[in-house]
């Protein structure tokens, strides 16, 4: 019987070891905090007004997208402690791919604002070839964006090595709302141990780092949460009587895919950014109906970035359903 | 070819400054010359110049060859003048340098008395005694006069100091007169330092060279902390701080690191100079070890104490501030840049970056304020280029619409909805030349990609087509 006990309460303590590792919510705890949430309204009813301590420090860790898909597949939303890669798969989707890293930052930004008076900066370390490639940061498309071009300071450190300096440097201060990180391609001097290195320092300093891989394979990282973003048309322009503006672009769109999280099926999505209001929405497909990874026809050869080694060999045929290696 | 400078050696064969090369060998035929290399001599000139500072921050260079060193209220530091005038001598003479040195109340006579007399020290009450026996080319003239003076029989000073002063004045002009009142002290002689005077410093001479990088940037912190009592006196904190190093065989390493904020704090102040280290790591040889090393303040700012608040706001400003000197530290100071928007409808010129310490700085001084922009204007792109990228359109709608078709970097785009135009023109009070006006288009091509394209002119304008350009990337 005491044996048994015993067992148990190993068992118990690995999952829990194994929980922090994979930065879970403890299951014990979990589940308390569950147990709570659902006596909660029971509690109102009674007229206890008190919330739980635990329940804003569970939310305040997470960034919901917005979409209920989407957040659902991320367990509640981005983690504010952790890396998050977010991918394009050619420089030239470059723009949808920093759209969608600085609209997450917007979101983070005007969050923080509703709740305390200290707004903290953004840093964007820039890549030198992406920057080349795919221009500067421009303050004032990013404030029609939604994020206060104040509020952001940029990096330009000449190497790779560098970069990985200010970016760790930058996350030990906490002195930033986010560190958006941009690499190029899949250097070889930046895998997985210099993402797991980063990783475990945004955990420590409990701040999120967004590293943008502009035009970069999947690889293996230690990043809990990676999208692909790929550009998509936007819809026209809303008038106030309901219809749309023929021939304008409105909001912009991103084809996004979640494709490493803890679910093994990648999830696509497009979303429209209203810069405006800060908030995603969702794009009905029916002018785009191809598969993610898959794109439609256009005049220029699909080549990937030149990055350090060639790019591996095509599969030949079409794969029709989960079209990509989770 | 002429000799023009000569050792001791030769000097004993009876070589003489400015002789002809041929002539130097007919009388010693193994005789080893040597180019002249005037940048080294410069460059060693300097070094020399650097180790002086060791004895005082005022140090100027005078001519080829020689250094003044004003060491007012600083000779009691080493005992008096007697024991720095040796101590300098002996020190130089070390290094592996024949060197004659004098002091007095003014440059002009030390200059003298170290060229041609021995090295003394020249109270103020003999000054003119001291320079009477010493001959005219003494007082800094230029060659013609020097012969001119010497024909008239005038060969040494004490003949000029007794002659009147208006024959001599009119003959050989002002410059001499000026001369010799500055060699006697009448006429004020300023010299001018090397390097601007550090407001505070401190410095710490050691029996036993440090080497370590460790000891040195604890050397540092303390010598940080000699300074925090001079720097709250006077209410203020160091923007800019200097570390010397000097080296054991006689180099001088400084190490400059700047602070977004005035600071005080010996821990900030080390750790500024923790990362230079980490940057220059290579650049460092340490050698045998450093004897002396001294923290300067370069720059001081007003230190405005803060009160800490509940919410921890300050906190994380400090922690920015920390951040940002340590990339600048690191990095440079232009690494990490803001932005600052200004009166511009140019979209390029609409927005400055600065680094972040000036905005740091700047924010500060003004609280944030920005220009903003008055006028209506379309959406602005994501990412902008340094420079437009010329593009090959293909079908473009005559006289002003956008683009059918466009190849960028080799790739065509098929634009499927275009807004605009947008027309900027150009600045004229800003520009020189006149610039054609340019028509913004926001495009969308059939994948999905958004384009902010220009057209530069107008068409029909001057028989050419215009160019488009591709100038940033939308979301």
């Amino acid at each position: 019987m005491a044996e048994a006990a015993v067992a148990r309460e190993t068992l118990f303590a690995l999952r829990e070891t194994i929980a922090r590792l994979e930065g879970r919510p403890i299951p014990a705890l979990a589940a308390a905090a569950h147990e709570a949430l659902a006596d909660k309204p029971v509690r109102e009813a009674m007229g206890s007004a008190k919330s739980l301590p635990t329940e804003p420090t569970l939310e305040q860790s997470l960034l919901p997208i917005g979409i209920d898909e989407l957040d659902a597949a991320l367990q509640g939303g981005l983690p504010l402690d952790a890396l998050t890669e977010i991918r394009s798969l050619g420089l030239r989707d470059a723009g949808a791919a920093s759209g969608f890293a600085l609209a997450l930052a917007a979101r983070l930004h005007a969050r923080a604002s509703d709740k305390t008076a200290a707004k903290s900066p953004v840093l964007w370390i820039g890549d030198t070839v992406a920057t080349m490639e795919a221009g500067l940061p421009y303050a004032i498309g990013i404030g029609d964006f939604g994020l206060e071009p104040q509020a952001l300071l940029q990096a330009s450190p000449r190497k790779l090595d560098d970069a990985l300096w200010v970016a760790e440097a930058a996350l030990g201060s906490a002195a930033f709302a986010v560190v958006i990180l941009e690499v190029r391609g899949n250097p070889a001097r930046f895998g997985l141990t210099e993402s797991r290195r980063l990783a475990l320092r945004a955990k420590a300093a409990g701040r999120p780092l967004f590293l943008l891989r502009q035009g970069g394979e999947e690889e293996a990282s230690s990043a809990l949460f990676r999208f692909s973003v790929e550009p998509a048309p936007a819809q026209a322009r809303p008038l106030p009587d309901g219809s749309v503006l023929g021939g304008s672009i409105g909001h912009p769109a991103f084809r996004l895919t979640l494709e490493k999280s803890r679910n093994p099926a990648p999830l696509s999505i497009t979303l429209e950014w209203n810069a405006h209001d800060r908030r995603f929405a969702p794009v009905s497909d029916v002018h785009y109906p191809a598969f993610p990874g898959e794109h439609t026809a256009h005049s220029g050869a699909d080549l990937p970035a030149s990055a350090d080694r060639p790019d591996r060999a095509k599969a030949l045929g079409s794969v029709l359903a989960f079209g990509r290696q989770a | 070819m002429r000799l023009t400078a000569i050792n001791e050696r030769a000097e004993m064969i009876g070589l003489k400054q400015g002789q002809g090369v041929a002539e130097a060998k007919a009388i010693c035929p193994d005789l080893d010359v040597v180019e002249e290399d005037p940048v080294a001599d410069r460059k060693l000139l300097e070094a020399i110049a650097d180790w002086c500072d060791r004895y005082t921050p005022l140090v100027a260079i005078d001519g080829k060859d020689g250094l003044f060193l004003d060491i007012t209220g600083c000779a009691h530091l080493f005992g008096g003048e007697e024991a720095l005038l040796e101590d300098i001598l002996i020190r130089i003479s070390r290094l592996g340098f024949d060197v004659r040195g004098a002091i007095s109340s003014a440059p002009g006579l030390s200059w003298a008395v170290a060229r041609f007399d021995e090295s003394r020290i020249v109270p103020p009450e003999a000054m003119e005694e001291a320079l009477a026996p010493l001959p005219v080319a003494c007082l800094r003239l230029g060659e013609e006069i020097v012969a001119a003076l010497q024909k008239m029989g005038l060969k040494q000073v004490g003949d000029l100091l007794a002659a009147p002063r208006a024959p001599l004045a009119r003959r050989f002009g002002a410059q001499l007169m000026l001369r010799l009142d500055q060699a006697v002290g009448l006429v004020e002689e300023p010299i001018s330092p090397r390097r601007p005077v550090a407001q505070l410093s401190a410095e710490r001479r050691l029996a036993e060279p440090v080497q370590a990088e460790e000891d040195i940037l604890q050397l540092a912190r303390q010598l940080a902390e000699t300074l925090k009592p001079g720097l709250e006196a006077r209410g203020v904190g160091g923007r800019s701080f200097e570390l010397l190093l000097f080296r054991v065989d006689g180099a001088v390493f400084r190490i400059a690191a700047g602070a977004s904020q005035p600071l005080r704090e010996p821990n900030r102040i080390a750790s500024l100079f923790t990362e230079r280290f980490g940057a220059i790591h290579n650049d460092l040889d340490v050698g045998y070890g450093f004897e002396i090393i001294r923290l300067n303040v370069l720059q001081h700012a007003s230190f405005d104490a803060m009160q800490g608040d509940f919410v921890g706001e300050d906190r994380q400003e400090g922690s920015l501030a920390a951040f940002v000197d340590r990339v600048a530290a690191r990095l440079g100071p232009d690494c990490l840049q803001g932005f600052e928007l200004r009166q511009s409808h140019i979209p390029e010129r609409a927005v400055r970056s600065l680094p972040a310490m000036a905005i740091l700085a700047s924010k500060r001084r003004t609280g944030e304020k920005d220009a903003g922009h008055g006028f209506f204007r379309g959406e602005r792109p994501l990412r902008l280029f340094r420079m437009p990228e010329l593009v090959e359109t293909i079908a473009a709608e005559v006289p002003d619409g956008p683009p059918r078709q466009f190849r960028w970097r080799r790739v065509m785009h098929r634009v499927s909805r275009a807004e605009g135009p947008e027309r900027l023109s150009a600045e004229w009070w800003v520009e020189e030349k006149e610039e054609p006006a340019r028509d913004y288009f926001q495009v969308e091509d059939e994948e999905g990609h958004r384009f902010w394209l220009f057209r530069k002119g107008l068409y029909g304008r001057g028989g050419t087509t215009p160019d488009w350009y591709m100038h940033g990337v939308f979301a």
